[in-house]
């Protein structure tokens, strides 16, 4: 499903991150990337979902160019892809049910089918009362359980996810775990999981790629 | 060599900027073409509110222009002209002056104004704000969703303020012909009628055209080049301005001269 080679990234500093680093998940793989703050790791994910582009190196999704190419437009209606951020990346001039119900509506959904799917993603992730504030109005909790609840809604074939259970405290956590733990379960999914430290996460992961081995700390003056 | 490369650099960013705006109108016609019926309805959305930010809460600002441009012009001219029987140029006056420039001149300024400055730092603060990854990670094509729609609904804008602004510059216009002259209504269109040909309405649409074209892409292009920090924004919006100023100036020079000269 992803197939990394010889892939480097450039940092604003000049360095080269994850210099020469190949890696290849195949379709189901639930892979688990780990590493300390600055490694790479979420850029790792988003040069994968073709929205950052290499220094160096080919990234291919699902046997299809991702770079050299044309990045996420070159997946677009071909790999059905879910993206969990760190931060951000709702549209904060949508509420948090129109944010999970855009993608589908331009999968081509029906009226009936969005919104049994939107429902059932607002629902598992604990989301119904707030569902029609924007962003701005939510808790950072709220804000992430509304990335995994995008993705759940989609039902996506690649999942990749960035620190998802950062900030998030127990009851939060356990309702994002849960959602984790069934996309690990399904065989069709293919997970990128990115995390500080493996955690729990390792019970489940087919294959780990630590960035320590790939990491140059920032040489203090 | 040092003075051939500091004479060189603005050319090769000037063609960098022009191949940049080609490359970003040619990718939204493109990916125009591929959308689907089901996807027609969420585009058709977007450039509803397009429209209703552009052009129906721009009316009152563009009324009250329009009004005071197409009165102070006969104001203008017929302090200069009287005596001279001014009256029977105003139909002249009113479509050389208004409806051939003035009026899609400054119906694009005031959409630059006000809606590409917004396009800009609207989709500025959805760059930073990982908004524009967000929808294409999750198969929402930015170019269909972003561009096309705010394209479409500058475009259905500014055509409808123009025929706004010319109207209702004619309505300024008539009013000091009227008091001032006791100009009937009928004298009035049948001046202007006589002075308008199809060669005006060809460059109107025109410059309706390549004018919405030139804000919107203006504004794209700076806004989503936004990658560091909110301080771009601001940068962004300016540039917007400028550039955008500049290429309605150009371009309105290039139908001038194609049409009239």
């Amino acid at each position: 499903m992803i197939d990394l080679r010889n892939l480097a990234l450039d940092v604003p500093d000049g360095r080269l991150l994850l210099d020469g680093l190949d890696l290849v998940v195949p379709r189901g793989g639930k892979h688990l990337v780990t590493g300390p703050s600055g490694s790479g790791k979420s850029r790792l994910l988003k040069v994968i979902a073709g929205i950052e582009r290499p220094a160096r190196g080919t990234v291919r999704v699902d046997g299809r160019a991702v770079w050299p190419g044309d990045g996420a437009l070159a997946l677009l209606g071909q790999v059905r892809m879910g993206f969990a951020f760190a931060s951000g990346g709702l549209l904060s001039n949508l509420s948090l049910r129109e944010n999970v119900t855009l993608p589908l509506r331009f999968q081509g959904l029906e009226d009936g089918q969005l919104r049994a799917r939107t429902d059932e993603a607002l629902d598992h992730m604990g989301l119904h009362a707030v569902a029609t504030l924007r962003p701005h109005a939510v808790s950072a909790a709220a804000r992430k359980h509304a990335n995994l609840a995008r993705v759940l809604a989609l039902d996506p074939d690649l999942i990749l996810l960035d620190d998802p259970l950062e900030g998030l405290d127990a009851a939060d956590r356990d309702t994002a775990l849960d959602v984790i733990r069934r996309w690990a379960l399904d065989s069709d999914k293919t997970v990128l999981l990115a995390q500080e430290e493996p955690g729990s996460f390792v019970e489940w992961a087919s294959g780990h790629l630590d960035l320590r081995s790939h990491f140059i700390p920032l040489e203090t003056p | 060599m040092v003075f051939l490369a500091r004479l060189g650099a603005p050319v090769r960013g000037f063609l960098e900027f022009l191949g940049d705006q080609a490359h970003l109108v040619l990718r939204t016609l493109r990916h125009a073409l591929l959308l689907r019926m089901d996807q027609l309805v969420v585009v058709a959305g977007q450039t509803k509110l397009q429209v209703r930010f552009t052009g129906l809460d721009a009316l009152w600002l563009i009324s009250g222009t329009a009004l005071l441009l197409g009165a102070v012009t006969l104001i203008q001219a017929f302090s200069q002209l009287s005596g001279l029987g001014a009256e029977n140029y105003i139909g002249a006056l009113m479509v050389l002056i208004i409806l051939r420039e003035l009026g899609p001149l400054l119906t694009a300024v005031l959409v630059i104004g006000r809606s590409s400055t917004a396009i800009a730092a609207e989709l500025g603060a959805m760059q930073l704000n990982g908004e524009v990854d967000a929808l294409a990670t999750h198969g929402v094509n930015p170019y269909q969703y972003l561009l096309l729609p705010r394209w479409l609904g500058v475009l259905v804008s500014v055509f409808a303020l123009m025929v706004f602004f010319d109207a209702v510059a004619l309505g300024g216009g008539f009013l000091v012909a009227k008091l001032k002259y006791g100009v009937t209504f009928g004298f009035f269109m049948d001046s202007v009628r006589q002075t308008l040909s199809n060669r005006d309405f060809v460059a109107t649409l025109l410059k309706v055209i390549l004018f919405s074209g030139a804000i919107t892409f203006h504004a794209c292009h700076f806004g989503l080049r936004i990658r560091r920090s909110q301080t771009e924004i601001p940068q962004a919006v300016t540039k917007t301005v400028v550039s955008a100023l500049v290429a309605v100036f150009a371009l309105d020079g290039v139908i001038a001269a194609l049409f009239y000269f």
